[in-house]
């Protein structure tokens, strides 16, 4: 998918929740209240990116070496595949919030036990998304890796590698969308995100704040995928075609 | 150069070669034959350790390759198999270039090599750049044949090389084969099903069924009659026949005396098969062999 799409909602979304956009609404809708601070929301903003990439990143290099652990054609790993598929899809049923619940007496207040549930939630489609791009590369291209005498390590980052990474991608995108967008129920354990307004907005019956955190939370996750996608496209660049046009032939 | 000594592969419960003795010299374009399943391909990636033999030895250049180290064995032994596993993501000239990358050649070196070998399989050096995938089946099959002799391997293993390939294709790559077989003598040990394209390359045959030996040797003797009924089977009596003749020399059957005058020419070193195949298009029961002469009856077996 090109980003322009996810950057114009991106926008449109974050005119909806800056100050003067919010107020704009609530006239319409004769909503009262005041509306949140702008320069308070893009402060918010930051720190809820910051939660995403930590929370995120680890599980997508954790979920990339464990993808690529379990499909090694030798070792230890490939028994545990099953192991890590369940874990990774438990991982995922438990919504965030729950975990957040849970780690908050273990971990205490402030950002971890965020990080922590947004961890366990990307895991799951980057381990996926690996274990399908590795499975995919044509078998025959890596039987001819080892019959050439490339060694297992040579192998992966010179055959399998190359050959899986852009569907590995849209996993790694999956993830930081589900991040951005969940990222918000930190807030709940006292973490700075934009889900604060929205907390502050139930504490104090003022809608008005609960529809601008809601509208920042979903404008800086479409403006997290469509970066992604941006990197994706300009990464793949047309060699994904001829990979695919390759693979098959027979 | 080759040797199976009794060698035996188990899978699971199921065993792909069974006792397996034979010897492939160096020099020879051995051709491991016989139906589907009959563990051709399972012998062939015996010799550079893409299969384990479960019991029994199996020796390259003298030495047991249970002992060396499986990485450095296969890049010193050429691969070309029916896939022909092409890397779609290198360049023609990065996938020929691939052995003689991971044995750590200069690049300018390896560049060299390339452009011989584009030279030597028949392929335009403009293809160098292209990737895979805009090939034809019979410029990639060149391109698997010339990755699979970067390194100047001395043995050269072929799975099924030409099955991918359209009919007419297949003749030329059979006809390139044997040319690169003759310029280069490299011991090329080559896996097909088809019976007429064994007979057609081998100067060895090895044929199998169900995972055992049911003959090896020279082709011509092999070819020979009597043949055993399965070889006949096999090969079907007609390509026996004509492979024969194939494998003689005109010079070697030809009698003394001269030729009826009206007698066809034809040169010592031709095959009888060439000289079968005068007699019956100019109608002629006897050729002439310069002051010898070849009647039809000397095509027969003695």
């Amino acid at each position: 998918m090109r980003p322009l799409p996810a950057l114009i909602l991106a926008g449109l979304l974050a005119a909806l929740a800056s100050a003067p956009g919010a107020a704009l609404v609530a006239r319409g809708l004769g909503l009262e209240g005041a509306p949140f601070d702008t320069a308070r929301l893009l402060a918010l903003a930051a720190q809820h990116l910051l939660l995403v990439l930590g929370g995120a990143g680890p599980a997508i290099l954790l979920g990339i070496a464990a993808g690529l652990w379990v499909t090694r054609p030798s070792g230890a790993g490939r028994a545990l595949r099953p192991v890590a598929d369940a874990g990774a899809a438990a991982a995922q049923a438990i919504p965030p919030v729950v975990v957040v619940a849970l780690a908050f007496p273990a971990l205490g207040f402030g950002a971890a036990p965020t990080l922590l549930a947004l961890a366990l939630y990307a895991l799951m489609p980057v381990l996926r998304a690996t274990i399908a791009a590795v499975e995919a590369t044509p078998p025959d291209a890596v039987l001819a890796a080892r019959a050439m005498g490339m060694t297992e390590g040579q192998a992966l980052w010179r055959v399998v590698l190359p050959l899986a990474w852009p569907a590995m991608l849209p996993g790694v995108r999956t993830a930081v969308l589900l991040a951005a967008a969940t990222a918000a129920v930190g807030s709940l354990a006292g973490a700075a995100t934009l889900g604060t307004p929205i907390i502050l907005g139930l504490q104090t019956m003022n809608e008005l704040l609960i529809l601008q955190g809601a509208a920042a939370t979903a404008a800086l996750a479409f403006l997290c995928d469509a970066a992604l996608g941006g990197v994706a496209a300009r990464l793949t660049g047309g060699q994904g075609a001829a990979i695919q046009a390759g693979g098959d032939r027979t | 150069m080759i040797e199976f000594d009794d060698v035996s592969v188990r899978f699971g419960a199921a065993e792909a070669v069974r006792g397996v003795s034979v010897a492939i010299p160096p020099g020879a374009l051995a051709v491991l034959v016989g139906p589907s399943g009959s563990g051709k391909t399972t012998l062939l990636r015996l010799v550079n350790r893409m299969a384990t033999p479960s019991a029994g030895q199996v020796r390259v250049r003298g030495e047991d390759v249970a002992l060396a180290d499986p990485a450095r064995l296969r890049r010193s032994v050429g691969y070309v198999m029916q896939s022909m596993g092409l890397f779609p993501h290198w360049s023609v000239a990065r996938n020929i270039g691939t052995v003689p990358a991971l044995l750590g050649w200069p690049q300018p070196r390896i560049a060299a090599r390339v452009e011989e070998l584009l030279a030597l399989v028949r392929l335009d050096p403009a293809l160098a750049q292209r990737r895979p995938a805009a090939l034809s089946g019979g410029q990639a099959q060149r391109v698997g044949l010339a990755r699979a002799l970067a390194a100047d391997p001395d043995i050269l293993l072929m799975d099924e090389p030409f099955g991918a390939v359209d009919p007419i294709v297949r003749r030329e790559l059979r006809a390139e084969l044997t040319r690169i077989h003759a310029a280069t003598g490299k011991t090329i040990l080559l896996v097909t099903h088809d019976p007429i394209e064994a007979l057609e390359l081998a100067t060895h045959l090895i044929v199998l069924r169900e995972g055992q030996l049911v003959a090896a040797g020279e082709a011509a003797a092999l070819a020979a009659p009597p043949a055993a009924p399965f070889l006949r089977a096999l090969f079907g009596p007609e390509a026996l026949a004509l492979r024969r003749l194939s494998l003689l020399r005109v010079g070697d059957a030809a009698l003394d005396g001269p030729a009826p005058d009206a007698a066809p020419e034809i040169a010592p070193e031709a095959s009888l098969a060439e000289a079968w195949i005068l007699m019956q298009e100019r109608g002629a029961p006897v050729l002439a062999v310069g002051a010898r002469h070849l009647p039809w009856s000397a095509l027969l077996p003695r």
